[in-house]
């Protein structure tokens, strides 16, 4: 480094030193309350917004999946209709995010959903598609999972009964069912295991699959992670759109 | 090594591993944020909000990638937000611009510290990342989404231009 480096490396270092020390603690005071001491900031909730051509797109798949050999095609056609990538803002603790996202298709293109491909992949199975980490968590760290099921012959209000009975074993504190119209429209069960940073949670997300059967979106993440993948799988959740 | 180890620690939600995550890092985000807002108040909240966003989405961060930059381009995007919103009508100049170095505003300065502040922010926020934190032109071309070719031309205009100014007062520095 020659003089003229170091020259201007040690006035930026003496002009910055009096706000080193006169701010440090009372930055750390301020996070300190932020974080740890309970003055808890509410997230936002955006309003969900659809974009026009995802609803024309929508309703173009809609009018025309028959059980026709055209009709299919246009199903497996979906992300030629569709926009295969967009930008979604997500809102985090108040924060706007720009995030990628790339559209996926639910099992037998029942349904649209658009992943955050940079820190999520999305596992198609037999009775239920499964979004996780890219790489797996350490052992230590609970299950970081949303799965995509449905169930053709259950209703959402019966269905939702059922799996609130299911969950209160593990679950023992879970709250009421709620209905909600964010991030999707349905009935909503909320659990939590314990109040430590690894204490399990579990969103549970039933809605009606346009039939008369229902899509149960399950969320599985850990109380320190709410506010990373809970809050992303709620932005991405508010993309799901049921084909048929 | 250790920053790998905050990082883990910091995933699992361990407050005492966030202590000493700041107090290793405060000192330098301090440094950089009061010489990109230029503003005492302003590199507070900015600082205060990146260590907030780093704590709630270190699961976003890709640990294939390396920790200060995506760090920094926390720090430095929370400055320029702050910034413009402090300033709305004043014509802060991007980091994407390339406007030339004023000629004008130098006339009245006399201190080195003065002079990198009277450059645009094109030419004064690589400065400041590249002598505070001794960040490599890559680096710095992360933080800002700019080119590397880019930002190499940068700091060099802007050290030229430094040079300039001062050569008339302190030929001997200018080694």
């Amino acid at each position: 480094m020659s003089k003229f480096d170091e020259r201007i490396q040690r006035e930026l270092e003496q002009k910055t030193n009096a706000d080193v020390h006169e701010l440090k603690d009372d930055i750390w005071n301020e996070i300190n309350k932020e974080l740890f001491e309970g003055r808890k900031t509410v997230m936002k909730r955006k309003k969900r917004w659809i974009p026009a051509v995802l609803i024309a797109a929508a309703a173009f798949v809609i009018a025309f999946t028959l059980q026709t050999e055209p009709g299919l095609a246009l199903i497996k056609g979906i992300k030629d209709i569709f926009v295969p990538e967009k930008e979604l803002i997500q809102n985090i603790e108040g924060q706007d995010e720009p995030t990628e996202v790339h559209l996926n298709e639910g099992k037998d293109s029942e349904y649209i959903i658009y992943v955050d491909e940079s820190r999520y992949k999305m596992i198609k199975g037999e009775d239920a598609d499964l979004i996780t980490t890219i790489d797996p968590l350490p052992e230590k760290y609970p299950e970081v999972s949303m799965e995509i099921k449905q169930y053709p012959s259950d209703k959402p209000e019966t269905l939702v009964k059922e799996l609130e009975e299911k969950l209160k074993v593990d679950f023992p504190e879970l709250r009421d069912i709620e209905t909600v119209s964010e991030p999707v429209e349905g009935f909503w069960l909320h659990g939590l295991t314990e109040s430590t940073w690894d204490g399990k949670i579990i969103d549970v997300y039933v809605i009606s699959n346009g039939k008369d059967g229902s899509f149960v979106i399950t969320e599985n993440y850990f109380l320190e992670a709410a506010e990373g993948h809970g809050a992303r799988f709620y932005h991405m959740l508010q993309s799901f759109e049921i084909i048929e | 090594m250790q920053q790998e180890k905050w990082i883990q620690q910091l995933q699992a939600g361990h407050q005492a591993a966030f202590r000493q995550f700041y107090d290793a890092y405060a000192g330098q985000a301090i440094r950089t944020a009061s010489a990109i807002t230029r503003n005492r108040e302003m590199a507070k909240d900015a600082v205060q909000e990146t260590f907030i966003r780093v704590y709630r989405q270190i699961d976003s961060y890709n640990p294939a990638l390396p920790f200060d930059p995506w760090f920094y381009r926390i720090l430095t995007n929370e400055c320029l937000r702050l910034l413009k919103r402090e300033s709305p009508l004043s014509n802060i100049e991007s980091v994407e611009n390339d406007p030339s170095l004023s000629e004008e505003s130098f006339d009245q300065l006399t201190e080195l510290y003065d002079m990198i502040q009277a450059l645009d922010d094109s030419h004064r926020i690589p400065l400041i990342l590249k002598y505070i934190k001794g960040f490599t032109e890559k680096e710095i071309a992360d933080i800002l989404g700019l080119n590397q070719n880019t930002v190499k031309s940068r700091l060099f205009k802007g050290r030229k231009r430094l040079k300039e100014l001062l050569e008339p007062t302190r030929e001997e520095d200018m080694s």
